[in-house]
C-alpha cells in the first residue's frame, strides 16, 4: 500500500469518525455521501492536501454547530410543542398567583381582627360619653416593637386625645384623607406607615371607625404588622418555589415530548 | 404551492452558488463543491457539511431534488426545481442592478468585468 493510500484511508476513517458527531437524522441522510465528496476532494489533484484539511475542519466546525441548532429548532421549535408549553406555562403562573394571593389576602384581612372588635368597642363607649382618657387602656404601647393591639382618639379634626400606643415618643396621625374617607363610609380598613422623626418601616394593620354623638371624633385601632408579614413572605416563597417546580416541570416534559416526536423525515 | 411564492431573494452566498452550480446541469456532491468553489461560480468554500445542510434546507424549500440517479452507491444527483430556477433569475437580476447601479456611480467601469 502507498503513502498516499495510507494517508487518504487515514484521514478517511478520522473523517468517518468526525461524522459520528452529526445529528443521527442528518448524518443517515448524507453521511455516505459526504464521505464520498471527501474521497472525491482528495482525489482532487488541483486541492492541495493542507488546503482539504483546512477545509474540513472548518467546515465540520460550522455545519456540526448549524445542524445541530437546526435539530434543535426542527426538535423543539415546533409551534403545536410551543403553543402547549405557553398554555401550561400561563396555567401553572395562574395557580401559582392563585397560592400566593389567597393565603396573603387570608392573612392580612385575619390581621385586623381584633382592631375590628377593640375600636367598634371603643367607639360604643365614646359615644355613651365616657372620656377618652377614662375609655383608653393605660398601659402604653411602643408601636415599632410590640405586637399588642392598641387604640388611639382622635378629636372631629384630627387630632389626638388619648393614645395608648407611642411612635418614637410621638403619636401618630393617619393622613386626613383617612379621616375624610371614614367621615362619609363610617368605617376604613387599612395598612398604615406612619413616618415620625427616625422611624421608617413600621406598618400597622389599622381600623379607624367613627365616633358620633355629642363629641364626634375617631377611633383607630391598630397592631404591628410584622409578623404577619413574615408569614406573606413565607407563603411568596412557598408560591415562588411551587412556580419555578411547575415550570420545570413542564419543561422538561415539553422537552421529553419533542424528542420523542421530533421529525424523523430526511 | 412552493412555485406560487415569491422569490426569497436575497440568497445567502451558499444557496446562490449551488443553484448557480445546478442550473448548468444535474450535479453531485463534489462536482457542486468544485463549481462554487471557482470565481465564476460564487467564490464559495464549502466542505461536505455545509453543502449537504444546505441542499438539505434547500430540497425542504423546494428550490433543488434529487434526480434520484446515482453512478455509485453514495454519489447522489441534484438538480433545479423550477422554483430553484425562479429564485436564481430573480437573484441574478437583483445582482444586475446593483452591478448597474454600481457602474452608474463610477464604482465599476463601463462594460468591464467585475
Amino acid at each position: 500500500m502507498t503513502q498516499s493510500v495510507q494517508d487518504r484511508t487515514r484521514l478517511e476513517s478520522l473523517y468517518a469518525l468526525a461524522l459520528r458527531a452529526y445529528p443521527t437524522r442528518f448524518r443517515q441522510a448524507y453521511g455516505a455521501s459526504m464521505r464520498q465528496a471527501f474521497r472525491d476532494a482528495f482525489s482532487d489533484t488541483s486541492l492541495s492536501r493542507r488546503t482539504l484539511i483546512r477545509l474540513v475542519f472548518r467546515d465540520l466546525v460550522t455545519s456540526l454547530i448549524k445542524e445541530h441548532l437546526a435539530m434543535l429548532l426542527d426538535t423543539f421549535a415546533r409551534p403545536a410543542l410551543l403553543f402547549n408549553a405557553v398554555i401550561l406555562s400561563a396555567l401553572a403562573s395562574g395557580l401559582a398567583l392563585a397560592l400566593y394571593s389567597i393565603p396573603q389576602q387570608v392573612l392580612r384581612q385575619g390581621a385586623n381582627d381584633p382592631q375590628i372588635a377593640l375600636a367598634g368597642d371603643l367607639a360604643a363607649k365614646l359615644e355613651q360619653g365616657v372620656a377618652p382618657t377614662a375609655a383608653v387602656p393605660a398601659a402604653s404601647v411602643d408601636m415599632a416593637r410590640s405586637l399588642t393591639p392598641f387604640v388611639i382618639v382622635y378629636d372631629d379634626r384630627g387630632h389626638p386625645l388619648a393614645s395608648q400606643a407611642q411612635l418614637d415618643g410621638q403619636i401618630p396621625v393617619p393622613p386626613q384623607g383617612a379621616f375624610d374617607y371614614v367621615r362619609q363610609h363610617g368605617e376604613e380598613r387599612v395598612s398604615w406607615q406612619p413616618i415620625l422623626g427616625s422611624v421608617r418601616g413600621v406598618r400597622i394593620a389599622a381600623v379607624i371607625e367613627r365616633v358620633n354623638g355629642p363629641q364626634p371624633g375617631f377611633v383607630l385601632a391598630g397592631r404591628n404588622m410584622r409578623e404577619v408579614e413574615s408569614r406573606e413572605q413565607q407563603v411568596s416563597k412557598m408560591a415562588g418555589l411551587t412556580w419555578i417546580g411547575m415550570i420545570g416541570v413542564i419543561l422538561l416534559g415539553t422537552a421529553a415530548f419533542g424528542w420523542y416526536t421530533r421529525p424523523k423525515t430526511a | 404551492m412552493a412555485a406560487e411564492t415569491a422569490p426569497a431573494t436575497p440568497l445567502s452566498p451558499a444557496v446562490f452558488a449551488i443553484l448557480l452550480s445546478l442550473a448548468r446541469g444535474e450535479k453531485h456532491g463534489y462536482q457542486i463543491m468544485k463549481d462554487v468553489r471557482a470565481p465564476e461560480g460564487g467564490g464559495v468554500q464549502m466542505g461536505p457539511g455545509t453543502l449537504y445542510g444546505s441542499l438539505d434546507r434547500m430540497m425542504r424549500d423546494g428550490l433543488v431534488e434529487e434526480t434520484g440517479l446515482t453512478d455509485d452507491e453514495r454519489r447522489r444527483y441534484y438538480r433545479l426545481t423550477a422554483r430553484g430556477d425562479s429564485d436564481l433569475i430573480a437573484e441574478l437580476r437583483r445582482l444586475a442592478a446593483a452591478v448597474a447601479g454600481a457602474r452608474s456611480l463610477g464604482l465599476l467601469p463601463h462594460g468591464g468585468r467585475s
